[in-house]
């Protein structure tokens, strides 16, 4: 599909997209990313993601799920292969355009990645402010966003105040306080007890019911088997299983 | 979504003044040396801007004095004066006779002029006198003046102020290339200072820009907030160096009235005026700002 306003890149025009790309939130072709010669942290990974799609990354530790990840937010580009992410290829990104795609995505961490000086509304704020969200407007998204998390009376405190889950709420409430159109999650449970993973991947679950695509990578197969969702499992860098828990590629 | 300009300023400027409270021993490292600077550049720019004063000050009394030899008749006085009034920047040229030099001479040595009274003549010559146009009221004016009249029949020297006004015209040079000098110096010395004030400052808030450029600021939003550290740190260095420079202009320099009256004259020293105080400020600033952009400028390019 041509969006409006954007051609299709070029380098795409060789590559077929796949039946039914035209409602891809992320379709990645043939991509492989190395950080060193004859080493290959992702190799020839295809992979469609529909709108408001929720998938598990599954596969052990160095299978290439964060790197994944990365390619999907920009922070690194693929080695070989195309990744187009809301209509934009990742490969071909300028420096101005990063900061653009960054705010119809939404990331969660394990380590949070919060700002300690700064309170929890400041931390969630900051979402808003990059993009010139006026003051007021501010306050009243955060306060909302802060209520769905169930964290509205812990706004004024700062970050090392607060338990690993209600500071992964505060992440949270970040990632999603721009309404992304992806939420990207890097093993957001993976510091948790398990009380509280559940209750964080209810929050990042429910993300995927208002129309955002959500893509977890997780290590932890009881949870992908308590959600029943589409699972992705990478090892060595490769798709080795796609579909629903269990479903093997070939 | 719209962006208001104001919301993103208001963020910007408490972004920039939590860096500065942030590290505040960097900060007033920074500050000091760009006062510093400037205080040495501004004392320079004082003192050669009031040496350039005095010049203008002493401009009107310069003459070129042509002396004629004994015997020259009335005549040729005068027909010597109307050549010298075509000569090129000349305004004035009047004749002083013998008699009035010794008049004047009188004058000029008060009680002590009894000695003339045992002269059997008057040993002063007459002269001509001539006063040049403003805009030749300088040594190449002098210059052009004492070359034409040089040499004439009936003119036996021609003296001016020349030599004395190249002279000053040389010291205030020279004041001027040091103040210039010491100035790059000191400013590329406070440049690299509040370079690497930012960069520290940037280091220790890795983390934030970490965060910043995970939910989408831009290469514009994560820079201004040290650019305007940077160009804050200046404008105070600069406000520091003007306080120390009217503090040692009101206590310092009635101390030393005495040899500055040597360099400068009987005029009254002037400070900077408002347009000149606030530009050294805005040079602070600019320093600043430069530095700040030195320190980003990896940071662009990556």
């Amino acid at each position: 599909m041509k969006l409006p306003g954007r051609s299709a890149p070029p380098v795409l025009a060789a590559v077929r997209p796949p039946a039914g790309a035209g409602d891809a939130a992320v379709a990645i072709y043939h991509v492989s990313k190395s950080y060193a010669a004859g080493s290959f942290a992702l190799r020839d990974v295809s992979l469609q993601l529909r709108k408001g799609e929720f998938v598990f990354l599954t596969g052990p530790s160095g299978a290439g799920k964060s790197t994944l990840l990365r390619l999907l937010f920009a922070d690194e580009r693929p080695s070989e292969g195309q990744i187009v992410v809301l209509g934009r290829n990742i490969a071909r990104l300028g420096p101005r355009a990063v900061p653009r795609l960054r705010r119809r995505i939404g990331v969660v961490f394990q380590d949070f990645k919060l700002l300690p000086r700064r309170t929890v509304e400041e931390n969630v704020a900051v979402a808003l402010e990059v993009v010139g969200t006026p003051r007021r407007e501010v306050r009243a998204r955060v306060f909302a966003m802060l209520k769905q998390v169930g964290l509205q009376h812990r706004r004024y405190q700062l970050p090392l105040s607060l338990s690993g889950g209600e500071q992964q709420r505060v992440a949270i409430a970040r990632a999603l306080v721009n309404e992304p159109e992806i939420l990207l999650a890097d093993e957001p449970t993976g510091n948790l007890d398990p009380d509280l993973t559940v209750e964080i991947m209810d929050l990042v679950a429910s993300a995927a019911t208002r129309g955002t695509t959500v893509v977890v990578a997780t290590h932890e197969l009881a949870l992908v088997a308590r959600y029943g969702k589409r699972t992705v499992r990478l090892e060595g860098g490769r798709i080795v299983e796609d579909g629903a828990p269990g479903v093997r590629v070939r | 979504m719209t962006g208001s300009l104001a919301t993103r300023a208001a963020c910007l400027g408490r972004s920039a003044l939590r860096g500065l409270v942030a590290s505040p021993v960097t900060t007033t490292v920074a500050v000091v040396t760009i006062g510093v600077s400037l205080v040495l550049v501004g004392a320079f720019a004082l003192l050669a801007w009031n040496m350039e004063e005095l010049l203008r000050g002493v401009g009107d009394e310069l003459r070129v004095t042509a002396y004629l030899e004994e015997g020259v008749s009335p005549e040729r006085q005068r027909e010597l004066a109307t050549t010298a009034a075509t000569v090129e920047g000349v305004a004035e040229v009047r004749i002083v006779s013998k008699e009035e030099a010794l008049e004047r001479f009188r004058q000029g040595v008060g009680r002590g002029g009894a000695f003339l009274e045992g002269l059997d003549e008057n040993p002063l010559p007459a002269s001509l006198e001539i006063v040049l146009e403003p805009a030749s009221r300088s040594a190449e004016g002098m210059r052009v003046a004492v070359g034409s009249l040089a040499g004439l029949p009936g003119i036996d020297d021609v003296v001016s102020g020349q030599e004395w006004v190249e002279g000053y015209l040389r010291a205030i040079a020279l004041v001027r290339g040091v103040g210039i000098g010491l100035g790059v110096i000191l400013a590329l010395a406070a440049l690299l200072i509040v370079a690497n004030t930012i960069r520290l400052a940037v280091l220790a808030r890795r983390d934030e820009l970490e965060i910043l450029a995970l939910v989408g600021a831009s290469r514009t939003f994560v820079a201004t907030p040290f650019l305007l550290e940077g160009a804050a740190q200046g404008a105070v260095g600069g406000l520091l160096a003007l306080a120390v420079l009217a503090a040692l202009f009101r206590l310092v320099l009635p101390e030393v009235q005495f040899g500055l009256e040597l360099v400068l004259g009987g005029i009254e020293p002037r400070f900077f005026a408002a347009g000149e105080a606030a530009g050294l400020v805005a040079a602070g600033s600019g320093l600043g700002l430069a530095g700040s952009l030195a320190a980003l400028a990896g940071r662009w390019r990556r």
